[in-house]
């Protein structure tokens, strides 16, 4: 089977659990285990090949040229982690079937457990960088859904937001980190980058990739100081703790250290910084454990540490310290996650979690107390299970590294006084929960959970012994596969057994147990001395840091966007003129190869208008009725302008465009102030607001003047040299607009439909002031819609329809078009408006402005759909020749088509923006549904 | 050949005679948007001295082109006659306006009690009659 089933299939789980949501648990869980099921048959199917040395690949091109692909291996990591989880979810599944209550929405929970399911997968398997990124950051929001999946407590809230930010924000140094490599390496194929060898470490950029990898999977995996969130995710339903805080998400942090361990490993910088983090996050996690009264929190913390052991063995520079650190993944994984599933049981089966009530249970619950005892003795490193073997090799391990040099002696010291505490703390979580008297003050009696809740932790709790005995059988080759993983160059020798001999690691081992039992025995002097500290909700300091931030974060927003248009056109401003005048400054002359045209007078009679009247739009702006008739005559030197230098179709554009304008900027001046005033600017402020209109002006001017005095040679030629041969029209413009570029301007006009659906929702409801009377009090006139003007205006509608309807014909070959012709058509229409007022348009057939946009949307795209039809690709255009008896020759082109799609949408647009404007004064306003006013 | 020859010398001439005459008016109309004492009469120059200048050229304009591309040109005619709709509307609106806003008059208009009253009427929809 294909390997990209792997992660698929629980995706579709996803799916198949949320379709369940009604059936009844065993249906839904037997439902939500299926898929997954397969998958792991199928992962197992592929185990001997990936033992035997050749790494199945999936690869699916999606952006070539980025080198973006969706590419899945399974090579011997992967493997072990695929193994781990869809075994360990498969046991989660089960276990959730009776740890859920009849009040929990289990379809919910499932599809969120396989959504991250799928997202480790992914992570795990992903054979492209920035697809890994993607799952990974996949497994932060699934599992913040998962955490928080009680929403209704405010601590599953705090302890979901905290993980998310603190894994999201590793997440983004990860991915800084990845595209890094990618850059150094020149490729995101993982293989290629885990095939490029000593590139990347001898990079001068190695320590900044480094560190931001490192950031990335310190954060996922809890290592000190990130390590705060993982207690507090402890709010999430004991199966997802099981799942993802022990066995799986915490080690996607170890699983992308390991990835790169054959090339960013192997210097000096990684085993100090790896192993120092593993070694404080293994102390800390280990401390903290003993003293935490809460069943789950003891098991958080020890979490924490066993993560901290891991990591630091990862950065231990011995041969086998990576090949210690991924069998410990394993077995920390097993007898973690059934611990925590026994301290579910407890925790289901009693009503508490806290130590100080639960005492005594093993008369209540033999079977989970056993189950729970053979783990916790797995977990202090009890002989004869897996837990010991690891440590074993860690404490072998500890021995031989070299990294701190003389002072190396403290390792070994430091990592035996953390199995004594690994050895209390589960010590502890034994004697307090089983024995240790009678439970006190439990508001149910505790008993044994239903059977086959029980047996998850059965299979687990096997699997500890089986390692523990027969490690060689059971995970020897998984290991060596691992380990051509990890050291590409070649696996050294090794061999996993009980029995070693009579050795220093051994001693260490013993020293460890006893010193553990002693600090157990003494637990009552140490937490006194720990009482002494004040204890800090790290929930609560997270909180109050975000808190803090936010706040920052908005007065800093308030200042930058203050609601003020001036200021957004003064940052833009800035900001262009910063990112300009560098540059500019690096143009050694304005003036390029080409002649300068010669002066005449047309030309600057209609630049000095165009001077003159913009500079009185700046002075007047304060009288807004004068400004707007000099800003429209700076327009129409412009249209002016396009004309004389040969461009009919923007002239004929910017003309329509400024009537619509002109119409929009008079509706709106309506509802503003009729004057204002400019003494309430400082001259500092008028000073200011001058210099940067002056060197904006100068930037804009020089480049404009830079730019036509240089050769310039675009794309343009093949244009004109292909309109006519391969769109069948001389009207360039319009054949670029509706054949060249269709797929552009189909885009540009549903950007516009989308505009003008978005104003007029901002426009539905609002109630503007509406001057009763003009700025000097005067009452506005009662004749609203002059005779004359009406009688005019109607007469008009038709001649403009008809030479609307000419510019649109005569569009594809002389200037003209779709776009022009719906202006021209939305302006007649709006006049109408004028002079005759909404209620005489109403009588006479409301238009709805939104079907013209839909129809016109439409019928682009169908015309674009139809060259399917054909087999050709979407939006290719079609022309012939025809011939009438009294029209002559002429043109039939598809294009045609998609200009009158065009059309109307522009119509559609300019209306309902104009039009339902301009009835925000009447009773025909948009509304919104149901609050009709 | 020679008919068409001396059509071209003869329309030529015509043409002049329009567009000279065109601008006459146009620069007379100008002249009185800035020579004329109040805004009533103001409003006279561009509206009617203009739009006589302006539809001269257009018929100019419409003969030379139909003679020289030897068809008839009636873009021309198109425009004159939106011209023509809509030069007298807007001069009526605006007049309108500046009764309505009581633009003050020159010395010795006839009538100026009339405004007075159109300014004071209610409209044409509800006559206090």
């Amino acid at each position: 089977m294909n390997l990209i089933w792997v992660p698929l299939l629980p995706l579709l789980g996803c799916l198949v659990s949320l379709l369940l949501g009604r059936y009844p648990r065993s249906t839904m869980a037997l439902g939500a285990a299926i898929l997954p099921a397969i998958a792991l048959g199928i992962v197992v199917s592929l185990a001997p090949e990936v033992m035997s040395g050749s790494n199945p690949v999936v690869t699916y091109d999606w952006v070539p040229a980025l080198s973006l692909q969706i590419s899945f291996m399974l090579d011997g990591l992967a493997l072990m982690f695929t193994l781990l989880i869809l075994g360990i979810g498969l046991l989660v599944i089960l276990y959730a079937r009776y740890y859920l209550s009849e009040a929990d929405n289990a379809g919910r929970f499932y599809a969120s457990l396989l959504l991250f399911m799928t997202a480790m997968l992914g992570v795990v398997l992903s054979a492209n960088l920035i697809q890994l990124w993607f799952f990974w950051e996949l497994t932060s929001v699934s599992s913040f859904m998962l955490i928080s999946y009680w929403s209704h407590r405010s601590d599953a809230r705090k302890g979901a937001r905290m993980a998310m930010t603190i894994t999201g924000a590793g997440g983004l140094a990860l991915l800084a980190g990845l595209i890094l490599i990618g850059e150094v390496v020149g490729s995101y194929d993982l293989r290629t980058v885990l095939a490029s060898g000593s590139l990347i470490a001898e990079h001068s950029l190695y320590p900044v990739i480094v560190v931001l990898v490192l950031l990335g999977a310190f954060t996922k995996s809890a290592q000190f100081p990130f390590h705060s969130w993982l207690p507090q995710a402890m709010a999430a339903p004991t199966p997802v703790s099981s799942y993802l805080h022990s066995a799986t998400m915490v080690k996607a942090g170890i699983f992308l250290m390991a990835r790169f361990y054959p090339v960013l490993s192997d210097t000096h910088l990684w085993f100090a910084l790896v192993s120092l983090v593993g070694l404080t996050t293994l102390l800390v996690g280990a401390y903290t454990a003993l003293f935490k009264h809460d069943l789950k929190g003891l098991l958080a913390y020890s979490t924490i540490s066993h993560l901290g052991l891991i990591t630091l063995l990862l950065g231990l520079d011995t041969e086998l310290a990576s090949i210690a650190a991924m069998f410990h993944v394993i077995n920390h994984a097993v007898f973690k996650a059934s611990l925590f599933m026994a301290a579910g049981i407890i925790d289901h089966e009693s009503g508490s979690r806290d130590m100080r009530k639960l005492n005594g249970l093993f008369r209540y619950m033999p079977y989970t107390a056993t189950l729970a005892m053979v783990a916790a003795s797995s977990m202090a490193g009890v002989p004869l299970l897996n837990g010991f073997l690891s440590k074993e090799m860690l404490f072998a391990e500890s021995l031989h590294q070299e990294t701190f040099g003389s002072l190396s002696w403290l390792i070994p010291l430091l990592v035996t006084v953390g199995g004594a505490l690994a050895v209390a703390y589960s010590l502890r979580f034994v004697h307090d929960v089983f024995f240790n008297g009678e439970p006190i003050g439990l508001e149910k009696t505790p008993h044994e959970p239903p059977r086959y809740m029980r047996v998850p932790v059965e299979i687990l709790v096997v699997l500890c012994l089986l390692v523990g005995v027969l490690p060689d059988l059971i995970v020897g080759d998984l290991l060596v596969a691992v380990g051509a993983s990890l050291m590409p160059a070649g696996v050294p020798e090794f061999s996993i057994s009980i029995w070693h001999g009579f050795n220093i690691p051994l001693l260490m081992s013993f020293l460890a147990v006893l010193g553990g039992v002693a600090l157990y025995r003494q637990r009552r002097h140490m937490f006194n001395f720990q009482a002494r500290f004040t204890e800090v909700d790290p929930k609560l300091a997270f909180e109050h840091m975000i808190q803090t931030l936010v706040e920052r974060a908005r007065s800093v927003q308030l200042w930058l966007d203050n609601g003020s248009f001036q200021r957004y056109a003064l940052w833009l401003l800035l900001m262009a003129i910063a990112a300009m005048s560098v540059p500019m400054v690096n143009i050694p002359h304005a003036r390029g190869s080409l002649e300068v045209t010669e002066l005449d007078m047309v030309a600057l009679g209609g630049a000095l208008l165009m001077i003159v009247a913009s500079v009185a739009t700046a002075m007047l702006s304060h009288q807004r009725l004068l400004a707007l008739v000099t800003i429209s005559v700076v327009g129409l030197v412009v249209s002016v302008a396009f004309a004389w230098f040969s461009a009919p179709d923007l002239a004929l554009t910017q003309l329509s465009v400024e009537v619509a304008t002109i119409i929009l900027f008079l509706l709106a001046l309506y509802f503003l102030p009729q004057k204002v005033s400019l003494n309430h600017l400082s001259p500092g402020r008028i000073v200011r607001d001058m210099g940067i209109a002056t060197a904006a002006g100068a930037i804009v001017g020089t480049l404009t003047y830079a730019m036509l005095t240089r050769p310039f040679d675009s794309i343009s030629s093949f244009f004109t040299e292909n309109a006519k041969t391969g769109g069948g029209g001389t009207n360039v413009v319009n054949v670029i607009l509706v054949d060249f570029r269709g797929f552009d301007t189909f885009g540009e006009i549903t950007v516009l439909a989308i505009a003008s659906l978005g104003i007029y929702k901002l426009l539905a409801g609002v109630r503007l002031f509406v001057p009763a009377a003009d700025m000097d009090g005067r009452p506005w006139s009662k004749d609203s819609h002059p005779l004359m003007l009406m009688q005019i205006s109607q007469s008009l509608l038709p001649l403009a329809l008809l030479v609307s309807a000419y510019i649109f014909l005569r569009g594809h070959n002389l200037p003209g078009g779709g776009f022009i012709a719906g202006l021209i058509t939305a302006i007649a229409l709006i006049q109408q408006y004028v002079a005759n007022g909404v209620v005489w348009m109403r009588d006479r057939g409301d238009l709805k402005f939104q079907w013209f946009i839909v129809w016109g949307l439409f019928i682009a795209f169908a015309s674009g759909v139809g060259s399917w039809l054909f087999e050709r690709p979407f939006l290719t255009s079609w022309f012939d020749y025809f011939y009438l008896p009294l029209v002559g020759k002429f043109e039939l082109a598809s294009a045609m088509a998609f200009d009158l799609g065009v059309y109307l949408t522009v119509i559609g647009a300019t209306l309902s923006i104009l039009a339902n404007l301009g009835k925000l004064t009447t009773t025909d306003r948009p509304t919104r549904p149901g609050r009709r006013s | 050949m020679t008919s068409l020859n001396n059509l071209a010398v003869y329309s030529d001439y015509f043409v002049a005679a329009l567009l000279i005459g065109g601008a006459l008016f146009m620069l007379v109309g100008s002249w009185g948007l800035a020579k004329l004492p109040d805004f009533y009469t103001r409003l006279h120059a561009p509206t009617k001295a203009s739009t006589l200048g302006m539809g001269a050229t257009l018929l100019g304009s419409l003969v030379w082109f139909s003679v020289q591309e030897e068809s008839l040109h009636i873009h021309e005619l198109v425009i004159s006659i939106f011209l023509f709709l809509t030069a007298p509307v807007s001069a009526y609106m605006m007049g309108k306006a500046a009764i309505h806003r009581r633009r003050p008059m020159a010395e010795g208009t006839r009538n100026a009690e009339e405004a007075e009253r159109a300014a004071e009427r209610k409209g044409i929809n509800d006559r206090d009659d």
